[in-house]
């Protein structure tokens, strides 16, 4: 199996937010927003320090 | 308002629990009757798991080299059953002279580290040191 950068970030991200919304959180609904924020702050994170790397990857 | 309490639960059955979700990520979380976690751990370590070791990541041995693979093993071996089946399950052994394999790598130790925090919140339902919402299944 082969997977990019991309996805293999995506995979790691949701499943730890799930994981760590149901470690930290005792409601479902907590555990719902938890898991959207945190898989969205790694993404934007991700690709935030992604941009900033760009100008020293040559 | 939910009422909060302590869940008493037996210090022996904990510790049988604790090795148990070691061994079988989730498994410590269904001797404690807490059902929703149990599916969402396992379902969590065995993704990162598959995935880890089907894209063809290293899988550390117990015969460390430096303090670094020492560590590498220490996380995959919190993985339990996977670590065993690691190499049935990817029986064309680990390739990190491709950038996937290394990403396997990180995702292998991340299931195992993983799997230990939850090993940890199952000795503290165990101990009743954490509290739960009264009524909540798990």
């Amino acid at each position: 199996m082969i997977l990019n950068h991309f996805q293999t970030m995506v995979i790691f991200a949701f499943v730890i937010s799930l994981a760590f919304a149901f470690l930290s959180k005792s409601e479902t609904s907590e555990r719902v927003r938890y898991t959207v924020w945190a898989f969205l702050a790694f993404l934007v994170v991700a690709i935030g320090i992604g941009w900033l790397m760009y100008p020293f990857s040559n | 308002m939910a009422e909060k309490h302590t869940n008493p639960i037996n210090p022996g059955l904990a510790l049988v629990a604790a090795v148990a979700g070691w061994l079988v990520p989730g498994l410590g979380h269904v001797l404690l009757r807490k059902w929703s976690k149990a599916i969402v751990y396992f379902c969590a370590v065995a993704v990162l798991a598959l995935v880890g070791l089907l894209l063809r990541g290293n899988v550390f041995s117990s015969n460390a080299a430096d303090a670094f693979d020492m560590l590498g093993f220490l996380a995959d071996i919190g993985n339990g059953i996977f670590y065993f089946l690691a190499g049935t399950i990817n029986s064309a052994g680990a390739n990190t002279a491709i950038a996937a394999g290394d990403y396997g790598t990180r995702l292998f130790a991340t299931a195992g580290v993983l799997n230990l925090l939850c090993v940890l919140e199952v000795l503290q339902i165990g101990f009743a040191s954490k509290r739960e919402e009264q009524g909540q299944a798990g």
